[in-house]
């Protein structure tokens, strides 16, 4: 009987100082980036990697750090929507920091998208997922310094972004 | 920390209870040495020991009886909890009945309003509980005391509604920077859960009729109905949901008892204790 006691305490002891302790855990899968591939536009079944890519969103001096670097080598890149908007511009800067003035290359793609809240956990709060607009998707045009596009050809993989484990946006260039 | 705080001042509280109770046993305890069968006579200043004649020595303890009633009372900590917190109103009512000597008919009705800030989630749960079971008594009283120490089982089942007042996105890359808290007002009504609780209580009397107790709960969820987009963060009665189907309370309560019949306990003849030979 003492020991059933005991042990009831105990547990209501330990349950007790758990409150506000709770985190979120990294695992969770939380409000999702937007996962770009990109493609050789000559061989559209292979990868492509971009060199030194930037990606600047709008009204942003610094670009988005992916991998720990802004500079983007590599064949995906992903990158955060805004969560209290239906729409983010992004500035895609080739060559970005190149001495050789005539590699670097800007394009503005700007992205539509339905949001919408979803409940996580009492620890992550909520979470926002993104639906690409079915009829607009994006918007693509060259910056305000015209020198012609990098990018050739855009096309919708997946319009819902609900996690980062699949491609939503293919790029050929 | 707070509520670990309080657990420890409400055992401390009932703890002192107990040693008002010790203090009316050391009396009791001379009438028991009544029953002794031998007597110190004085004799010219030598003590002698005499033998009491042999009638004596059987002593039969007078009949105790053992009252059976109904017992009400309230929630002390939901009472109180409403003045310094105002987040939280709620009443509890507790009762019991005595069915047999040691079972008892246990149940507690409540209502709390309470609203939870957490960092991410703000939300008001508002809603009535009813817990029903019963208590076993596994404590022997000493003569006409009326103390419970007990474990017990019941079932609840709390109907309610929460609004979520407001909540935050969780963004790991808040590269546009952290958006502050969005105000939501969204209403989930109709919502209900019922679960199965493991209580182990005491109950003390403190005067006449009046008992004070405090016991502890173990919770496990058996049914809820979670609104969609959301969760039962927080269940009446239930209180604070975890990610299993656990939760812990606890009362510290003080009630009146009414009795309302007596019922004779077997009259127990003390064995003659064995005459050490001289």
């Amino acid at each position: 009987m003492k020991k059933i006691i005991l042990l009831v305490l105990a547990i209501a002891f330990t349950f007790s100082g758990c409150e506000k302790d709770d985190i979120c855990d990294a695992d969770t899968i939380t409000t999702p980036r937007l996962v770009i591939s990109f493609y050789d536009i000559n061989n559209p079944s292979e990868l492509k990697s971009v060199t030194d890519l930037t990606i600047i969103g709008e009204g942003k001096t610094e670009g988005i750090t992916f991998n720990e670097s802004t500079l983007v080598n590599g064949s995906t890149v992903s990158i955060p929507l805004k969560i209290d908007a239906d729409a983010t511009s992004f500035s895609f800067i080739l060559n970005y920091g190149n001495s050789d003035t005539a590699l670097v290359n800007e394009d503005e793609l700007k992205l539509n998208y339905s949001r919408e809240n979803v409940f996580v956990s009492r620890a992550c709060g909520f979470k926002t997922e993104f639906t690409l607009d079915p009829i607009t998707p994006y918007v693509h045009t060259d910056a305000a310094v015209a020198d012609e596009k990098w990018i050739q050809y855009i096309a919708v993989k997946n319009s819902t972004i609900d996690n980062e484990n699949e491609t939503h946006l293919e790029i050929y260039f | 920390m707070k509520h670990t705080l309080k657990y420890i001042f409400s055992i401390c509280l009932v703890f002192s209870l107990f040693l008002v109770q010790a203090q009316e046993t050391t009396t009791l305890k001379n009438t028991i040495d009544s029953t002794s069968t031998e007597a110190i006579i004085p004799d010219n200043g030598n003590l002698k020991t005499v033998k009491l004649p042999e009638e004596q020595q059987q002593v039969v303890v007078p009949a105790k009886t053992n009252r059976y009633g109904l017992r009400v009372g309230v929630d002390l900590y939901k009472l109180t909890r409403g003045l310094y917190d105002s987040d939280y109103k709620g009443i509890e009512f507790v009762g019991d009945y005595r069915l047999t000597k040691k079972y008892y008919l246990a149940a507690e009705l409540g209502n709390e309003n309470k609203t939870t800030d957490d960092t991410r989630l703000n939300f008001t749960t508002k809603g009535s509980y009813l817990k029903a079971g019963f208590d076993y008594n596994a404590y022997e009283n000493w003569l006409d005391m009326e103390n419970i120490i007990s474990i017990g089982l019941r079932y609840g089942f709390s109907t309610f509604n929460q609004e979520l007042n407001s909540y935050k996105i969780y963004n790991a890359n808040p590269y546009f920077g952290e958006i502050p808290s969005i105000a939501s007002g969204e209403k989930f009504n109709g919502l209900t859960a019922s679960w199965i609780e493991v209580v182990a209580g005491v109950k003390a009397k403190v005067f006449d009729n009046v008992f004070m107790g405090f016991s502890l709960r173990l919770n496990l969820l058996v049914s809820n109905k979670t609104p969609d987009n959301f969760e039962n963060l927080y269940i009446p009665g239930f209180n604070r949901t975890y990610d299993g189907d656990f939760g812990v309370g606890f009362n510290y309560t003080v009630s009146y008892f009414i009795p309302l019949y007596k019922k004779k306990v077997e009259a127990v003849v003390v064995p003659k204790k064995p005459q050490p030979k001289r």
